[in-house]
């Protein structure tokens, strides 16, 4: 049984997460502003009465500039749990699952200092190579690396 | 006692249903030494065990069969089929037995001399006594089904349990929210409501379920004193209290940490050597007290030492050293705030690091971790005569009452333990002034920094700060603050849930929750605020702090009360430093005879007040009855209430009641005459039931576990008040241990205990330890006759 991997686009790039980490894919509705937190942090959103936060995947990453979620048009989300707390990771959007072909390896060729902190090495899949993200490097934020 | 006895039964009964298998398999094949291992061993334990109790009958079941066992292995004798009956119904009757026991019956069915006699291996094949057991069967499950029995968990069971019911909590409150945005549906809101109050009741259960005795986390520190004291070559008494009260399991694993911090700051830091002691006229050892009470939701723990205490001047000096605050502020400080110093970060006292404290762990984050659990922490010191250390907690961690508030369009919450006093900006005069970059706040008279949490998060607020509504916090420290909020929103209890990482990191959050209408709300941090603003002390001037001061020490006393509905109905105040805790109790628990009342809580009877004129029959009536008990430190007694309704402080004078009585007089508190009870009338009167015919002295050598642990409740249940080897105290008789061959103890009379069933030849006239009836025979006799 090979591992299966959630595609989803981060920054115009498709990368994969590991299916057995991702609790669920929901459109996120009514994110409430957490003052002072990271940039990256959004805010926090509510799930089956549960809270989440909701991690800007790309921001983490220093890929872009903190979302705008005000804008109009539905967002999805990836829902992790990490250490005992859950998160909702913004993505652009979820494409698909597929199936790894093989282990994760190290990526050849350079990579933007964001992909390299949060790549976990790369996974060939029947739609070619994707990158594999260390969902706990993106939760840590920027700063986690810096400490 | 009753705790060891219900240990003793839940561990026989886990044994017998575990030997239950054995017993069956042993019995298809009687030869296998397996089996007769386990059987031998329950049977022995249960012997072991009954040497601690008081069961004969059910020691001299268990030795017989044991002895049989015993020859079994040995292979001086056969298992038979006579024998595997004979054990079987043994085991049995062990087992009907523990039921009654349990029960607090006496067991009364037939003699155990057939059975024991069943055992021998000469024993007529008799119809044995066997089949009597499976006949049973069906009464006895049906028996031991209809009395309260217990069951062990292992606790992350419990943890899954209550986390689920908060999520339950939670998923209601959401229902709640979509049902009430579809208006009324009559077909559904009834079942809805009944779920409702099922839920609150589970939650409740729960609640209870998860509590522990602090008892728990308190037994680790005689031992961790001792050790340290020894370290240090200092020499340390702890004297334990209140370990009967009761938190959540989690709670209790929170606190370990810093409890154990302070008691080793005290130790190290506190207590002084023994010659240094000495040349300050204090007695050689240091004294450590650790106590606990509960009073409302809340607990309080007070660790006390009589050590050196905590200099103000050389706390400050250190702060100014390292650079933590500069001096002209440090110059302006009061002695209290001084000392409150040591819970700034980066701080620490010792002279040198040393190996138990000073690891770069210090007051500060002792500080953090109670605050985390909703908790706060004063302190009290004198130079040379010692340091108090108070710990106030909530009973639970998982749900803490909260005021929300909205500021920036945004809701937040606030512990409801940290709020002083809500303000309105404009109608309740407060004054604003501006100084430098900070705003101060003068409510009545008292001037306090004011903040804008709008400012503190970085939100638009969408009123100024002087149209604002204004929320008094106090600080862990005792320091007040204001912050000003936009609105303030509702009370409530909250599910507050742990929060990110990454979250937590800005040091502004406490955590998080959601509201009945399913949207996330943060948990303020108060003191986080605080040190975001960079507020850790009053910003009073010296001369207003001593103005202040004048001012309360003026509207003294302002002695905290409890206030509550006495039985009668009539309003009522009682001191708070004499309570030492709320109980709920049944009303068949009081007895009343020949004129006075008793009331029996756990193993104490205490005299009973409160109950009025003599009008018991009211409170037969009541379901549960509400009880204070009070104590003056030497003896306690029970208060009847039917009621609490807060704690208050005496504001106003007392105006003395005419007569001498149970109340000392009324006095005005919230606006309304309350009658204040004479604590002093209540001992006067009551608790001489208690003194009647002052209990004898026996000394007892209280460092030896044996004599602590086994033999001090008999003595005491004999009667007797137990000093240590070493007290100053005039004792009536001594128990003393033969072996120990130390010097006769000082008493009237010594009772010699020695710890071989045949006395010895050249010793004196001695009592074997475990003969139970010879022992209470001679405490009988010592103290009919210590009596003439």
């Amino acid at each position: 049984m090979n591992q299966l991997l959630l595609i989803v686009t981060i920054a115009e790039r498709e990368v994969g997460i590991c299916a057995a980490e991702v609790n669920s894919v929901i459109a996120l509705d009514g994110v409430t502003p957490v003052p002072r937190a990271p940039d990256y942090i959004p805010g926090l959103t509510a799930l089956r009465s549960r809270a989440l936060t909701v991690i800007d995947c790309a921001r983490s990453m220093e890929l872009a500039d903190p979302v705008d979620l005000s804008g109009p048009g539905e967002r999805n989300a990836v829902v992790i749990e990490y250490d005992e707390h859950l998160y909702a990771l913004l993505v652009d959007g979820v494409s698909d699952v597929m199936e790894a072909r093989t282990q994760a390896a190290p990526i050849p060729g350079r990579l933007a200092p964001g992909w390299q902190r949060c790549g976990n090495g790369m996974i060939e899949t029947d739609a070619g190579p994707v990158l594999v993200l260390d969902v706990g490097a993106v939760v840590g934020g920027p700063l986690a690396v810096a400490a | 006692m009753e705790e060891l006895l219900a240990d003793f039964v839940a561990e026989t009964r886990e044994m017998l249903e575990a030997v239950g298998g054995e017993l069956v398999a042993w019995e298809a094949e009687p030869e296998t030494g397996e089996r007769l291992d386990a059987i031998f061993r329950f049977v022995h334990t249960v012997k072991g065990n009954c040497g601690f109790f008081d069961f004969p009958r059910l020691e001299k079941l268990s030795h017989a069969a044991e002895d049989a066992l015993a020859d079994c292995r040995n292979g001086d004798r056969q298992p038979d089929q006579q024998l595997v009956s004979a054990v079987l119904a043994v085991i049995d009757r062990i087992s009907d037995m523990i039921d009654a026991i349990e029960a607090g019956e006496d067991f009364h069915a037939a003699d155990d001399e057939a059975l024991i006699d069943a055992l021998s291996p000469d024993a007529a094949p008799s119809a044995s006594p066997a089949p009597a057991s499976s006949s049973d069967a069906a009464t006895k499950g049906a028996k031991a089904a209809s009395g309260p029995r217990s069951i062990r968990l292992p606790v992350n069971l419990l943890d899954r349990v209550m986390s689920g019911v908060s999520d339950m909590v939670l998923a209601r409150n959401d229902l709640a929210r979509r049902l009430r945005e579809n208006g009324d549906q009559p077909t559904i809101d009834g079942p809805f409501e009944r779920l409702s109050a099922i839920l609150a009741d589970v939650r409740d259960a729960i609640t209870r379920m998860r509590m522990q005795r602090i008892e728990t986390l308190f037994t680790s520190f005689p031992r961790l004193a001792r050790d340290l004291s020894n370290e240090l070559g200092k020499q340390v008494m702890i004297d334990v209290e209140g370990g009967e009260v009761e938190l959540d399991r989690e709670m209790i694993e929170m606190i370990r940490d810093p409890m154990t911090h302070i008691i080793r700051n005290a130790i190290d830091h506190g207590i002084e050597t023994p010659s240094e002691r000495l040349s300050k006229g204090k007695r050689e050892i240091g004294l450590l007290k650790i106590s606990a009470r509960q009073a409302g939701n809340r607990i309080t723990i007070a660790i006390e030492d009589d050590g050196k205490g905590i200099d103000g001047e050389r706390v400050l000096a250190k702060a100014i050293e390292k650079g933590l605050i500069d001096s002209e502020d440090g110059a302006r400080m009061a002695p209290a705030e001084r000392r409150r110093l040591i819970f700034t970060p980066g701080l620490s006292t010792a002279e040198e690091v040393s190996e138990i404290s000073g690891r770069g762990v210090g007051m500060d984050v002792v500080r953090a971790n109670v605050e985390r659990v909703g908790g706060s922490i004063e302190l009290d010191s004198t130079i040379g005569s010692g340091t108090r250390i108070l710990l106030r907690l909530p009973l639970t961690l998982s749900i803490i009452p909260a005021l929300t508030v909205e500021c920036g369009g945004q809701r937040f919450a606030l512990p409801r333990a940290s709020v002083e006093e809500l303000v309105s900006g404009k109608r309740d005069h407060v004054e604003f002034a501006q100084v430098g970059d900070s705003l101060l706040a003068t409510l009545r008279g008292r001037r306090v920094a004011c903040l804008s949490l709008a400012d503190i998060l970085g939100v638009e607020a969408r009123k100024s700060v002087e149209d604002a509504t204004l929320v008094l916090l106090r600080l862990p420290g005792g320091d007040l603050f204001a912050i000003s909020v936009d609105q303030i929103l509702d009370h409530e209890e909250l599910v507050v849930k742990p929060i990110a990482p990454a979250v937590m990191g800005t040091g502004l959050y406490a955590g998080t929750t959601l509201l009945d209408d399913g949207s996330p709300v943060l948990l303020l941090d108060v003191a986080g605020l605080a040190r975001d603003a960079d507020i850790s002390v009053d910003t009073r001037t010296p001369n207003e702090a001593d103005e202040d001061k004048a001012a309360t020490d003026a509207d003294a006393p302002r002695e905290p009360v409890l206030l509550f509905i006495g039985l009668d109905g009539r309003r009522r105040a009682i001191r708070m430093n004499v309570v030492s805790r709320i109980e709920s109790l049944d009303p068949s628990a009081i007895d009343i005879s020949g004129g006075g009342a008793q009331v029996v809580i756990g193993e104490h009877i205490l005299p009973l007040a409160g109950l009025g004129e003599g009008i018991p029959a009211d409170t037969a009536d009541s379901a549960k009855l509400g009880l204070f008990r009070i104590e003056d430190g030497q003896s306690e007694m029970a208060y009847a209430f039917s009621e609490i309704i807060d704690t208050a402080a005496i504001e106003q004078d007392i105006i003395p009641s005419e007569s001498v009585g149970e109340i000392e007089g009324l006095t005005l508190i919230g606006g309304e005459a309350t009658e204040l009870v004479d604590s002093h009338w209540l001992f006067a009167s009551h608790a001489r039931v208690a003194r009647v015919g002052e209990a004898p002295v026996c000394r007892l050598p209280l460092d030896d576990p044996w004599s602590r642990q086994l033999l001090r409740p008999l003595v005491e249940a004999a009667g007797y008040r137990v000093i240590g080897q070493d007290d100053d105290e005039d004792a009536a008789i001594a128990l003393a241990a033969v072996e120990s061959g130390g010097e006769t103890p000082r008493a009237g009379r010594v009772i010699w205990l020695r710890s071989s069933p045949e006395a010895a030849v050249d010793g004196p006239e001695s009592i074997y330890r475990y003969d139970r009836a010879g022992l209470i025979a001679a405490l009988g006799d010592a103290r009919s006759g210590g009596g003439r």
